[in-house]
This record gives structure tokens, C-alpha cells and sequence, in this order.
């Protein structure tokens, strides 16, 4: 019954409360550029705005028309997984692997999307999807199995348990750290958000898309970033350990507040890079998930 | 006429430099110079014969090291049965503008192409030829450049009979493409533009791409270009030019009505008061700052860094009131005419100024200083966009894009007008061919500019602001010279009859500037495109309509008319007083 209430409430989070956290990012934003900003319920606005508007029907296929619907379901999925004050909606054994390819889905879906628009733009901007993603799931998925190798088990409910009792390992600080960093190109926030870039390739995969479809693109894009941000706190950030299940899914919700703002600011404070730069930099940050992995492997 | 026909029989040491360069062309061509005039110790006008146009231009470019600034090609047949063709140097060592002028008989319109000698001559010839049809013979690349594609083959506006509201009917024409190489060929070809989020004006770019590298650009350009001079014909006089002089630029058009201006005083002889000079000089290097902070913001934009593009126009604006409170407009200020400036600065005024610019060096220096320790903006600009100085040299390039790869030229230097004569300043110079290097020459340039405003209200003269132009004598030329925020903008007006010029020729710095974009994407990444347009600070054009939707009645849509925006506009600027 309780993992039921926590998976409705997943899904509200990950649906109704997404907006509104990318409504409060934007504030976030504006105050740092000395502005004022729209109200935080801009992006309901904005995606209401969307949904009515007519679809020019940029590429008339059946991949480019599914992509939206696809990568909307797969976030969705991902969000009946996630843990939420310390509850898994829908527990079973090797739950951790599944929601790794549920995680990737989106992005892929994107890709596929982008390919049957057959705008120049969509495919340079698909070449920098597929970059990002080689050299940044590979961190996500080793950050994720070093506490699977602790707690011995593949089972969500387990790896984010087994901090709580022994205490954050040397293992758990570095993957957390890689984790984090890696949130930054996942949520397609500046300085990794190439594939996206507006200002080069006009948002590259999103390029051809308008009115509903775009607009179920950007909700899922607003849903996938909580999702992944509700994945951190829950996994790395468990602490403080309360009682009472509400109070622990509040402290969440507020955890997943303050690291979200935390990515706007770092998104702010930083220009684009250009991909190869990125790459470089995220094969560092591999060799340092690797190390995580390997500490954990050796029991440290 | 003041012209002095120079003789040879004044000895070798009193000899001015314009007389000593003549002297030497003299000598080297003999008759190929059919004339030559002195007006102004600081300017040469040469009529050369076309045929030997081409050993000219290479003595000119590569022995006395001119810079080429433009071709001007006026239609004379109406008065002497020619064409002529002129093409305008800048010797900035010695500050001498020196202007070469082929005649071109009305049936024979050819002249033989420079673009080999001087690279920079492509467009200007391609020019010449669309406005005026005077073929450039040997010419490298002679597609259309600045008629419109579907514009008839055999109608060259510029010749005098050609209405000026002259409107061919709309036909369906493809572009004119440049033939591609074998490596060209096998590229993705990825378009950009006609418009595009980050150019906000309409130019469109072919880029040939492999993978993410750009291995070449071909540009086409002109989309707007709304025929400004010809207006010169018959519709506006010069008392009328300074207005929609100033109409050319969407940033720095103050800087065009300016030198308009002194080009017209040149060919006038006429004085200018020195209150003037030093009210257009300070309202120049007003421009330039919030010009250059503009930029800043602009290029931190296209690498995705909004911070700086809001902080660094948050800045900028008190600039913007600043010269509203002054002019009565936050940027097409309306100040210039022949002879002077419409309007006094009063010592509150001065105050102010000095008050906005102490704040403005207060704030800006943070963020500059803020934006020379990012490590990630480094590796976004350096050896990014890189033209080296041979081909700055090449291309002729001007402003802080020239001055960034080495080429030590600045019109306030090199050809002091207004109040420069009497400042102390140093252009700012950088060695880094790139970027980064644009960067930090415009950062220096809004301080030195801070540092000229403070010299100049120092020491601002009392007196007129403006002096009666009198009669004007036709057929006397003037070459207005400044440096505008992206570079040295020229204007060149030979005089003509009923109150107007028969010929008016502008140059804005992004002329040459655009034509070094191709060199300087050579090699670059598609995600260094906006960034490198960016850096040379191309010029954006608004429009001014507006459109409010009231919102209790869904339906009702509210459109603001002139006079709407006009007593908007007062309101504002009776708050700002």
C-alpha cells in the first residue's frame, strides 16, 4: 500500500511539480543576471501555450511523430523507479539495471527523432547527443554499481540502504561527486548542453518540432531532470535518516530543490564548451568514477 | 578653390608629405597621372589613366603601404560623358587618405581588375560593377553582391538615369553559388542564415563541413541594403543627409552623421566651431563604450553565457539615458549638421556625464576583470577565428578586428579629427590574432574611451557649436575619416548642384571585416560560427513597430502608431530630465 501512495506520488512529482521546478530554476537564473524574471509558474504557461499552438508538422514520418510520445512514457517509467524517501514504488530484484536503460531511452528516442527530421542542424546536434551520451552513462552506471557492489545486491531498495547503516566509504564520496557532474550534461544544462545549443544549432534534435510534440518534449525534458535530481539525493544524499515517511519524501523534495538550484548556478557561471572539449573532460571525470568503482570493489 | 597644383620646383626638404608621395608617383608613372590635387595637407586626389591602373595600385599598396578603404564609382556622363572609378587609400603612417580616380568612357565601361594585387578590391569591384556597371576585367569571383537576385540584368541604379524609385517587377531567380572544390563538393553543407537566432541580421552563410570542422564559407550578403545613396540624386539635400547618415547603423550611427558631416566641411572648407568638435568627439566616445559593453554581452550570448550578455547590459544602459537626457533619443541623437551640432551641453549635462562614466569604469572593470580570469572563456576564444596580419593587411581590415592581429591603425591616430588632435591616448593593440585578442583590445577600448570623455569635458571650449556652411561650389570632393566603434568608417561626398551632392559614398568598418569571416572560419568548429561573425561586431538593424494585445479583451489588438511611439518616446525622456 505504501509503495502504491509513493508511486502515485512519483508520478505527480514527475509530471505536475517539473514545470514548476524549471519555473524556479528560472528565477534562480534572473536573479543571477540582475533581473527580475518571469512568475514561477511561467513554464505552465509556456507549455500550455505550446499544446494549442498548431504542429507545422516539421518532417512527416512515423519515428518523428512517436519520438515525443516515447520519450515522455520511457521518463515516466523511470519515475515509477526512483526511490522516494527511501521507498521504491516498484521494487524488484535487478530494479538497478532496469532503470539504467530506462534512463537512457529518452536520450535515444531524441536521437532517433532528430535523424527522421533531416534537418542539418538535427543531425549535427544528434552526433552531440550520441558523443555526450558515450562518455557520460558510463559514469552514471559505474557511480550506481560501486553501492551495488557494497550492499551486495542489485536491488534499488538496498544499494540506497546500505550508506545509511555503514556510513558514507571514501567509494560513496567520489561516485557522489562523478555523479553530480555528470548531472550537468544529463539535465542538458550549459556548459554540456552541445547537443542543444541554441545559439549554434538552433536546439539541433528539437529543431523541427512544434506545438504538442515539442511541447510533450519539453515536459519530459522538465521531468527527466527531476527524476535524475530525486535519483541523487536519494542515493547519495539519504541523510538525515527521520521516522516518519512524509517528513523523509519533504526533506527530499527540498534536497532535490537546493541541488537543482545548485546545477542552475553552476549552468550560469560557465560558457558552453565546444564537444571536444567536453569529451576530454568527461573522460577525466570516467577515470575518476573508475577509481570510485574500484575502491568499492576492494571494500574501502 | 584652394587646390594647389603641386610644382616641382619647391625644394625637397620644404615639401609636405602628400607633395613628396606625389612627387614619387610622379616619377615612377610620369603620364600615366593625368592630375592631381592637394586641398587639405592630408588628402590627394590623383587622376591616373586606367590603363595603368594596375602598377599604381601595386606601388600604392606594397611600396607606400596604403590601406584600401573603398571604390567609389560615380556617373559623370551627364556632365562629361564618363564613368568615373575611384579607389580610396589610407597611408596611416603618414595620415594622408589618397584617391586614385580611373575615367571611363561611357561606351567602353570596363577598368581592369586590382583584386589580385589588393584582395580586399573583390567586393568593391563587384560593387561597381552592380551599381554603376563598370565590369572590373580579370576579375576572380564576379557574381552579383549587392543587387537583389532578381533585380534585371541591365539596370545599374547608380547611373543618373535611373529613377530613384525605380522597381523592377519580382521574378524568380536562384542565388548566385560560388563553384565549389572536389573536397567542398563531398561536405555537408550546412546553411546558416538568411536568418538565424544569433545573427540578427539578415546575411546568410553556406558553411562546407566535415564532421564538426568547417573546411570553407561562402557568403551572401546585402539582403536590406535600401539604396541609401542614390537618394543623394534628387531627393535629399545636405542639410537632410546627416538624418539618414545616422539611420545607417543601429549602434553607432552617430558616428556616420559625424563624419557625413566632415566630409562635407572638408569639401566646403568650411570651420567648424571647437565647442563642436568636442561635443561630437565626447558623444563618439560615448558611443563607443556602450558599444563596446553591447558586444561583450553579445559574445558571451552566442558561447551560451547569459550572465555576462545581462550583467554587461544592465551596465550599459545608464549610457543609454545618459545621452536620451541629453539628445532627447537613447541613440539616433540628431546632433549633426555641416558646420556644427544642433544642440549645447550644459553643465549639468557634463555633470552627469562624469557621474555615469565613473560608475560605468567602477562596474565594467569588475566584469572585465571578472571575464580575464575564466579559464572555460579561454578555452572558448583563444586560437579561435584567428586572421593573421598578413591577411588583416590583405583584406584591409579596420577597428579592434585589425588591431587584434597587430595591425597598429586607428583613424583617431592616424587621421585626428574633432577634438583627437589635442587628446593623449594609446590604441590598443594586441598580438594574439584571435578572439580573444578582439576581446581584450575592446575591454581597453571602453577604459581609454572612459579616460578621452574625462580629457575632453577638462578642457571644453566655450563658444558656438555651430557656423554657417555658406554656398557650397560644385564639384569639390571630401573624404570624412573616423573610427567607429567596429572600425574606421569613411564617407566621401563630392559636391554637386542644388544643395545637394552628386555623389555620396559610404564605407561602415563591417564592409572589409565581413569579407575576412571566410579566412577566419577556415579550420573552426560549426559550434565557433557565432562566436567568430560575432567577434568582428557585425551591425544590426531594428524595426520600429509594435503590436500590444489587451489582454481583458482577448480579441482587441492594439497597435501603436508613430504618433503613439512619439508621445511614448517624449513621456520617457520628460521622466529622464
Amino acid at each position: 500500500m505504501r509503495s502504491v501512495l509513493v508511486g502515485i506520488f512519483n508520478l505527480l512529482f514527475a509530471l505536475a511539480a517539473a514545470p514548476l521546478l524549471d519555473g524556479i530554476l528560472r528565477q534562480v537564473k534572473a536573479r543571477l543576471h540582475s533581473r527580475r524574471g518571469p512568475s514561477i509558474f511561467q513554464t505552465y504557461l509556456d507549455l500550455g501555450k505550446l499544446m494549442v499552438k498548431d504542429d507545422q508538422a516539421g518532417a512527416n514520418n512515423t519515428i518523428f511523430s512517436l519520438t515525443p510520445i516515447v520519450c515522455f512514457a520511457s521518463v515516466l517509467l523511470a519515475a515509477l523507479f526512483i526511490p522516494m524517501g527511501g521507498v521504491v514504488p516498484l521494487g524488484f530484484a535487478g530494479d538497478t539495471l532496469v532503470l539504467m536503460y530506462i534512463l537512457t531511452m529518452g536520450p535515444l528516442c531524441v536521437c532517433l527523432g532528430g535523424m527522421a527530421s533531416g534537418s542539418p542542424y538535427a543531425y549535427v546536434g544528434v552526433s552531440r547527443e550520441i558523443m555526450t551520451l558515450m562518455v557520460v552513462e558510463p559514469v552514471m552506471v559505474m557511480s550506481l554499481i560501486a553501492s551495488a557492489v557494497k550492499a551486495h545486491s542489485l536491488m534499488l531498495v538496498d544499494c540506497i540502504r546500505q550508506p545509511l547503516g555503514a556510513g558514507p566509504s571514501l567509494s560513496f564520496i567520489i561516485c557522489g561527486v562523478a555523479f553530480f557532474l555528470a548531472l550537468q550534461p544529463e539535465v542538458a544544462k550549459v556548459p554540456f548542453d552541445q547537443a542543444e545549443a541554441e545559439q549554434e544549432i538552433m536546439e539541433g534534435p528539437l529543431v523541427e518540432y512544434s506545438g504538442r510534440k515539442l511541447a510533450m518534449l519539453k515536459w519530459s525534458f522538465y521531468s527527466k531532470q527531476i527524476v535524475l535530481i530525486t535519483l541523487f539525493t536519494e542515493w547519495f544524499l539519504p541523510w538525515p535518516a527521520l521516522e516518519s515517511l512524509p517528513l523523509r519524501m519533504a526533506c527530499t523534495v527540498l534536497k532535490v530543490l537546493v541541488v537543482a538550484a545548485l546545477v542552475e548556478v553552476i549552468a550560469q557561471v560557465f560558457p558552453r564548451l565546444k564537444i571536444n572539449q567536453s569529451m576530454r573532460y568527461f573522460v577525466s571525470v570516467n577515470a575518476f568514477a573508475l577509481s570510485g568503482l574500484m575502491l568499492a570493489v576492494i571494500g574501502l | 578653390m584652394t587646390t594647389a597644383q603641386v610644382t616641382m620646383t619647391t625644394a625637397p626638404e620644404t615639401l609636405t608629405k602628400a607633395q613628396k608621395i606625389l612627387q614619387g608617383i610622379q616619377e615612377k608613372f610620369g603620364v600615366a597621372l593625368i592630375s592631381a590635387e592637394n586641398p587639405r595637407p592630408d588628402r590627394l586626389f590623383l587622376k591616373v589613366r586606367r590603363e595603368e591602373i594596375r602598377p599604381i595600385t601595386d606601388y600604392v599598396f606594397n611600396t607606400l603601404k596604403g590601406r584600401m578603404v573603398m571604390s567609389i564609382g560615380t556617373d559623370k556622363t551627364p556632365v562629361d560623358g564618363h564613368y568615373e572609378v575611384s579607389y580610396l587609400y589610407a597611408l596611416d603612417a603618414e595620415g594622408i587618405a589618397l584617391n586614385l580616380k580611373e575615367l571611363v568612357p561611357e561606351n567602353d565601361p570596363v577598368v581592369p581588375s586590382v583584386a589580385g594585387i589588393v584582395t580586399y578590391a573583390n567586393w568593391n569591384e563587384r560593387e561597381v560593377y552592380d551599381l554603376l556597371g563598370v565590369k572590373a576585367e580579370g576579375h576572380p569571383d564576379p557574381r552579383r553582391l549587392v543587387l537583389a537576385d532578381d533585380w534585371p540584368d541591365d539596370v545599374f541604379p547608380l547611373r543618373k538615369s535611373v529613377p530613384y524609385n525605380f522597381k523592377p517587377p519580382v521574378r524568380d531567380v536562384k542565388p548566385p553559388m560560388r563553384e565549389l572544390t572536389e573536397r567542398e563538393k563531398k561536405s555537408t553543407i550546412v546553411n546558416v542564415g538568411p536568418f538565424f537566432p544569433t545573427l540578427e541580421e539578415a546575411a546568410s552563410f553556406r558553411l562546407f563541413v566535415e564532421g564538426e570542422r568547417i573546411i570553407g564559407a561562402d557568403y551572401r550578403g546585402f539582403f536590406a541594403h535600401r539604396g541609401i545613396e542614390k537618394l543623394t540624386d534628387n531627393v535629399l539635400d545636405y542639410n537632410q543627409i546627416p538624418f539618414m547618415a545616422e539611420r545607417i547603423c543601429g549602434i553607432c550611427g552617430f558616428v556616420h552623421s559625424a563624419c557625413y558631416c566632415m566630409a562635407v566641411e572638408h569639401a566646403a572648407e568650411a570651420e567648424v566651431p571647437p565647442r563642436a568638435q568636442y561635443i561630437r568627439a565626447v558623444m563618439m566616445e560615448l558611443e563607443r563604450i556602450h558599444s563596446h559593453l553591447l558586444w561583450l554581452g553579445l559574445a558571451a550570448h552566442y558561447l551560451g553565457f547569459d550572465t555576462v550578455l545581462m550583467q554587461s547590459w544592465r551596465i550599459r544602459e545608464p549610457i543609454m539615458w545618459l545621452v536620451e537626457a541629453i539628445t532627447g533619443n537613447r541613440k539616433t541623437y540628431g546632433l549633426n549638421l555641416p558646420g556644427g551640432v544642433r544642440r549645447d551641453f550644459t553643465n549639468e549635462h557634463c555633470d552627469k556625464i562624469l557621474e555615469v562614466i565613473a560608475k560605468i569604469e567602477k562596474e565594467a572593470g569588475e566584469l572585465v576583470a571578472a571575464a580575464a580570469e575564466d579559464h572555460t572563456l579561454k578555452m572558448r576564444l583563444v586560437d579561435v577565428g584567428r586572421l593573421t596580419p598578413e591577411d588583416a593587411r590583405l583584406l584591409c581590415c579596420v577597428g579592434p578586428t585589425a588591431r587584434a592581429s597587430g595591425v597598429n591603425i586607428d583613424a583617431r591616430k592616424d587621421f585626428p579629427y574633432c577634438a583627437f588632435p589635442d587628446l593623449k591616448f594609446k590604441p590598443a593593440v594586441q598580438h594574439t590574432n584571435d578572439i580573444w585578442g578582439r576581446l581584450l583590445v575592446r575591454a581597453e577600448e571602453t577604459f581609454t574611451s572612459i579616460d578621452l570623455v574625462r580629457q575632453m569635458l577638462a578642457r571644453l571650449p566655450e563658444g558656438e557649436i555651430m557656423a554657417p556652411v555658406g554656398n557650397i561650389p560644385p564639384w569639390r570632393e571630401g573624404v570624412g575619416v573616423a573610427e567607429a566603434p567596429r572600425g574606421e568608417c569613411v564617407h566621401y561626398v563630392e559636391t554637386g548642384h542644388d544643395n545637394r551632392p552628386y555623389r555620396w559614398r559610404v564605407r561602415a568598418a563591417t564592409y572589409p571585416q565581413l569579407q575576412a569571416v571566410p579566412y577566419m572560419l577556415e579550420g573552426m568548429h560549426v559550434a565557433d560560427f557565432p562566436i567568430i561573425v560575432g567577434s568582428i561586431d557585425p551591425c544590426f538593424s531594428c524595426t520600429e513597430r509594435l503590436i500590444t494585445v489587451d489582454r481583458g479583451n482577448a480579441n482587441k489588438l492594439r497597435i501603436y502608431e508613430k504618433k503613439d511611439l512619439l508621445a511614448m518616446s517624449r513621456r520617457r525622456t520628460q521622466e529622464l530630465r
